[in-house]
Formats: C-alpha cells, sequence, structure tokens
C-alpha cells in the first residue's frame, strides 16, 4: 500500500490537565494534607486539537498517531473505525508529561462520498495513568476525515475531572 | 331390525370417514409436493474473489451470479437481491466514490456524464427474453456509482445499460450497508404478452482500473485509487459471501460462498 500521509488532527477534549493549565477551572478539595496528597480532585476545561499521521490500517480501522495541542498538549494515538455505517468511533490514548489519558468517542459521520467527510458526537475520557490515574471526563468531539490520505482533524471541547 | 339396520350405516360412516381422512392426507401431501416444486423452480450460485489476495492489503472484489430455471427454459423473472458480504471488509475506509453522481444525471446520459470520482466499479450482465418459442439474450454493462448519500450511508447505484437488440438503461440503487445490501431489480417487459426479461448473470467488480482525479498545488492529476481493505486476520472458515434471490413467481434462490483465506502480506 502507497504511504498514505494522514493529517489526522485529533482535538481531544480529553486533555491532559497540567498544572496551571486552566488555574481559573481548576477545584481542589479542603481535604487534610495526607488525603490532599493522595488524591485531589481536579476539574479542567479542555480545548485540544491534534494533528495525527496515518501509521497503519485494518481494514476498518485506521491507526493515527502525532502531536496534540492546546490545553492538555501531548502525543495522540487513535483507533478510528468507519465500517460504512454512518456511526463512527474513536478509541484514543494520549501521553503527557504528566501521564497517559484513555478515552473513547462515538459520532455520527456525515457526507460520506465527499473527500473528506465531517464528524461529530461525543467523547469520554475513561481513565488514564500517572496523574490521570483516576481521570473521568466527557465532552463533544468534532472533525473530518481525509479519504484519501486517511487524514482525520479533530477538534474536542470538554472537561476533564483528575 | 333397528338395530341391523344401524350396523350397515355406521359401517358405512366409518369408511366414509377413513376415505376422507385419506384423501385430505393425499392432498395435503399433493400441496406440499406441489409447493417444494415451487420453491425450487429456479437456482442460483454465486462466486466471489479478491484480487490480489493479500490479507491487510488494499484489494478489489469481484463477485457474481448465474441463475437458471430448474427445468431449463427462460427463469423466472429477478425482483430483489439480498446480499451478504464479510463486514470486516473495509468498504467505509476505502477511497472509493469520492464523488456522487445525480442517479438523473445517470439515468439519462450514462455513467460517462457522471464524476469520475463517483465510479467505483464495473461490470456486465446477461439477462434472457422469451421470442416464441426461442429464447435471446442481451448482454449490458454494469456500473458502480456513488450516488447522494442517505441518512449517512453511502447509496450505491447500481446502473445496468444494454444497447442490443433492445437498448435501455436501468439504475437500481442501494444502501450501501455494512456487510449487507439489499437491491430492488425492477421489471423489464419482454415481448408483448410474454414474459419478463430475466437476468441470468451478473459479474461485478468493486475497484479496479478506476481513474480518479484530484487538485495538487493548483493542478489536476490522475490517480488510482487504492480500493478495499482487507483485514489483516482472515475471519474463522474464510470470508462468507451469500445471497437471497427472490423471482417474480414468488419463490426465492438461496446461494453461499466462501473466499478462502489467502496468505499474509
Amino acid at each position: 500500500m502507497r504511504p498514505a500521509r494522514l493529517t489526522l488532527t485529533i482535538a481531544i477534549a480529553a486533555a491532559l490537565g497540567m498544572a496551571g493549565a486552566n488555574p481559573a477551572a481548576s477545584e481542589s478539595s479542603a481535604r487534610p494534607a495526607h488525603e490532599a496528597a493522595a488524591h485531589t480532585a481536579r476539574v479542567v476545561s479542555v480545548r485540544d486539537e491534534g494533528h495525527l499521521r496515518f501509521v497503519d490500517a485494518n481494514a476498518t480501522v485506521i491507526v493515527d498517531e502525532g502531536s496534540v495541542s492546546g490545553t492538555l498538549p501531548g502525543r495522540a494515538r487513535v483507533n478510528f473505525t468507519y465500517n460504512g455505517s454512518p456511526t463512527v468511533t474513536a478509541r484514543f490514548a494520549i501521553r503527557t508529561s504528566g501521564g497517559t489519558l484513555y478515552g473513547r468517542a462515538s459520532c455520527r459521520l456525515h457526507n460520506p462520498t465527499s473527500p473528506v467527510p465531517s464528524f461529530r458526537g461525543a467523547l469520554q475520557i475513561t481513565g488514564g495513568s500517572g496523574r490521570y490515574g483516576h481521570a473521568r471526563g466527557s465532552g463533544e468531539l468534532f472533525g473530518v476525515f481525509h479519504r484519501r490520505g486517511y487524514a482525520l482533524v479533530v477538534q474536542a471541547i470538554g472537561r476533564l475531572r483528575y | 331390525m333397528n338395530g341391523s339396520g344401524a350396523r350397515p350405516t355406521a359401517e358405512a360412516r366409518s369408511i366414509a370417514q377413513r376415505l376422507t381422512a385419506v384423501i385430505a392426507g393425499a392432498l395435503v401431501l399433493s400441496a406440499l409436493l406441489t409447493a417444494a416444486r415451487a420453491q425450487a423452480t429456479q437456482t442460483a450460485t454465486i462466486s466471489a474473489r479478491f484480487s490480489p489476495e493479500r490479507l491487510g492489503a488494499p484489494t478489489t472484489v469481484s463477485f457474481g451470479f448465474s441463475i437458471a430455471a430448474d427445468g431449463g427454459g427462460l427463469p423466472s423473472a429477478l425482483t430483489a437481491i439480498d446480499f451478504r458480504y464479510p463486514s470486516q471488509l473495509g468498504l467505509g475506509t476505502s477511497d472509493l466514490g469520492l464523488a456522487s453522481c445525480d442517479p438523473a444525471t445517470l439515468r439519462a446520459r450514462g455513467p460517462k456524464a457522471c464524476p469520475p470520482n463517483s465510479i467505483m466499479g464495473a461490470g456486465n450482465a446477461l439477462a434472457e427474453f422469451q421470442v416464441s418459442p426461442e429464447i435471446s439474450e442481451e448482454t449490458a454493462t454494469i456500473a458502480l456509482v456513488a450516488g447522494p448519500s442517505q441518512n449517512g450511508y453511502v447509496n450505491l447505484l447500481i446502473s445496468a445499460t444494454g444497447t442490443y437488440p433492445v437498448a435501455a438503461r436501468l439504475v437500481m440503487p442501494t444502501l450501501l450497508l455494512p456487510g449487507h445490501l439489499h437491491i430492488s431489480v425492477p421489471l423489464v417487459p419482454g415481448i408483448p404478452e410474454g414474459p419478463d426479461v430475466a437476468v441470468v448473470q451478473v459479474h461485478a467488480t468493486l475497484g479496479g482500473k478506476l481513474t480518479y482525479y484530484e487538485r495538487k498545488h493548483g493542478k489536476r492529476i490522475t490517480y488510482h485509487p487504492r480500493g478495499i481493505q482487507l483485514p489483516k486476520r482472515c475471519p474463522r472458515g474464510g470470508f462468507r459471501f451469500s445471497a437471497t434471490f427472490t423471482f417474480l413467481d414468488g419463490t426465492q434462490a438461496q446461494a453461499a460462498t466462501v473466499v478462502k483465506c489467502p496468505r499474509r502480506r
């Protein structure tokens, strides 16, 4: 297969709550210091975008990787599934300096015979590691899928609690 | 007297009841046999093939079917096809059908009037019709074209164009569902008072030698679409294809085939 270039911009609302990324949106519970050290809940409003390149494909699944910029910058890997049904799904992992976030999204794809169909749907942060070991979140995922080169352009907006 | 007179009547009644039961049984059996014969008046076979046959690589998918009347002669006209293909095939992620063609344009002017990037495949068909007492044939070219999508699904337009002895074009729209296609086949009248035209053979390929166009740095360049991505792992038992054909006489015929697991890339 010809090396398909994928400009997958994955704006993953999931993001990586880097310290001070959005202090105004952060909350800390007034718990004793030892408890706070164990787990301090924090909520961050996230707006992220990433450009991912095509890495691999397995029939209905396309795998892309690339950098994510925005509230929580890092590196993302996305498994994007499109089997011909208008409901497309994505599973993703975002590695940041503070840990990794995992999530998934389910979106509705429009105009499938366009060279660049768009999609939009809900995303969820399902967990993570490191600083994001207890991460949970939700938001919306917007994007386009470049069918010629397997590219995705995605923007994510949401809230992350970790 | 009354008692002895009544005995033959009871026997006669009993015999009549047994006879009725036997006749009813025979009628039911006859009806069942007739129905069984009616269900088997057409037989169908299907074929499928990948080219190239490499797991994890893009490919073209060819499929075909043949229909025959059990006792020879003209089969009943085909009215619908339910076609099932492996949902693991990457039809959604394929780069086929990057534009859509207006069905009215396709019907009126043929696939050449459609955007080149809307052409997804091609094929041919053979139809038979009765010109008493003989059966005549007509070949038709098939084009598989992407139409305007419906509810987010690709709308596959199947165009069949015949030129001789009858010039006609049919366009059959069908939604490209994951693993499933339902095609309604319109009836084509044969000679007056005669049976409708019967489709007896079809062969078509999704992908293949297609030329698409794109703009790069302001220039229009040509390229060949990759086609349909095969999964890296083969489904257990191979790639299964099946079809149910429905005919005008109310009967159905089923057929299935398996593409054996190709070797890994």
